[in-house]
């Protein structure tokens, strides 16, 4: 009516280096949500099942959708299907194929320089009692959420450097969450971690270019710089 | 410049960065350094080249911080010692969010500079880790 152009100003805090925020009050949410995040119309079985096919097979689909005003509902799905799947790994190698993998570690110990660390590690492990398996039990989703937030906080601050921060560190931890899905391959004894750190990184990448909407050199960058960095 | 803010309760990530710091923070004290889990902990980096890398140390400082050895702490890795007050006092004025505080600390930008100061100083603490740290 006045004839002046409409200009919106970017939200200043968006971008704004802040460990401890969430989204802006106020931010619209223009992503319609992933399956976990719209758990309530789903049912929490099929968003659990339709979040982790996503994030395996359409990582780029899911981190569209993604809200990152969720933060409590991003970090119960990272809790949670690392949990169960970290024990029951844990369970099937102790129980079922100890004898096998003592074998195996005791070949790489002879062999290998790590020799005494690995002689420690299967004295650590040869405890079957019931009080190591409830402690086990205890303690993992406490070791999955620390290990999740630190994770964020590393990557969030490489982010921060590297001049990738767009978003805030919501959006960072919207694609570290996500990207806990594939250590569901923590079941499977032997191979299954290996594969699973190694997926994992590749869809913090990923997770990383659609959250904070950067190029994917800068998102590659992000990602790898702490592991060559920080050991 | 205003160092804090006027802010409602602390945020689910505030939360969240609080638990994770108040864990690192008891496991720092209670675990023994000499004794597994700790002690099986090997830098990939230092093994293959001989020479520590950027957070070489930072369990040590951990661990010497917790028992209010502050200098110790900083001889074991300057960053380690920052990171574990950066926890222990994220953690208190959590605490004291929690609890009615309603000032937080302001967020600021991350310009060109400050993020070149900041890379300078992680290759300070790096040379000075390479140069006193345990070899």
């Amino acid at each position: 009516m006045c004839g002046k152009p409409l200009v919106v100003p970017e939200q200043a805090s968006a971008a704004s280096t802040s460990f401890a925020g969430d989204v802006p009050a106020g931010a619209p949410a223009l992503e319609p949500g992933t399956p976990w995040e719209r758990r309530v119309e789903l049912g929490s079985w099929r968003a659990w099942r339709d979040t982790v096919v996503e994030a395996l097979f359409e990582p780029g689909r899911l981190f569209q959708d993604a809200r990152i005003d969720r933060g409590a509902a991003q970090a119960r799905f990272a809790v949670v299907t690392v949990t169960v799947f970290w024990i029951a790994g844990q369970m099937l190698e102790r129980f079922l194929l100890r004898p096998w993998t003592q074998r195996a570690v005791a070949g790489i110990a002879v062999r290998g320089q790590f020799g005494s660390v690995v002689q420690k590690l299967m004295q650590i492990e040869s405890d079957n009692s019931p009080r190591t398996a409830a402690l086990m039990a205890l303690l993992t989703p406490v070791v999955v959420l620390v290990t999740l937030y630190v994770n964020a906080a590393v990557t969030h601050l490489f982010a921060v450097l590297l001049g990738q921060n767009k978003r805030g560190f919501a959006a960072t931890f919207t694609a570290c969450a996500y990207a806990f899905a594939p250590l569901v391959l923590f079941a499977i004894p032997g191979c299954g971690a290996p594969i699973a750190v190694v997926w994992a990184a590749i869809l913090t990448g990923i997770g990383l270019k659609h959250t904070h909407r950067i190029g994917p050199g800068g998102a590659a960058a992000t990602v790898i710089a702490p592991y060559v960095l920080v050991c | 410049m205003n160092w804090t803010t006027h802010a409602g309760p602390p945020s689910v990530h505030a939360l969240g960065l609080a638990a994770a710091g108040t864990a690192l923070l008891c496991a720092a004290a209670i675990l023994p350094l000499d004794a597994p889990p700790l002690s099986l902990l090997a830098c990939p980096f230092r093994s293959a080249t001989g020479w520590p890398c950027l957070t070489c140390g930072c369990t040590h400082a951990f661990a010497a911080f917790v028992r209010l050895r502050p200098l110790t702490a900083l001889e074991a890795n300057p960053l380690g010692a920052a990171l574990a007050l950066l926890c222990a006092v994220h953690s208190v004025w959590t605490a004291l969010r929690l609890f009615g505080l309603r000032l937080a600390p302001a967020s600021f930008s991350a310009t060109p500079r400050i993020r070149a100061a900041a890379a300078a100083l992680l290759l300070a603490n790096w040379a000075f880790v390479a140069l006193h740290g345990p070899r």
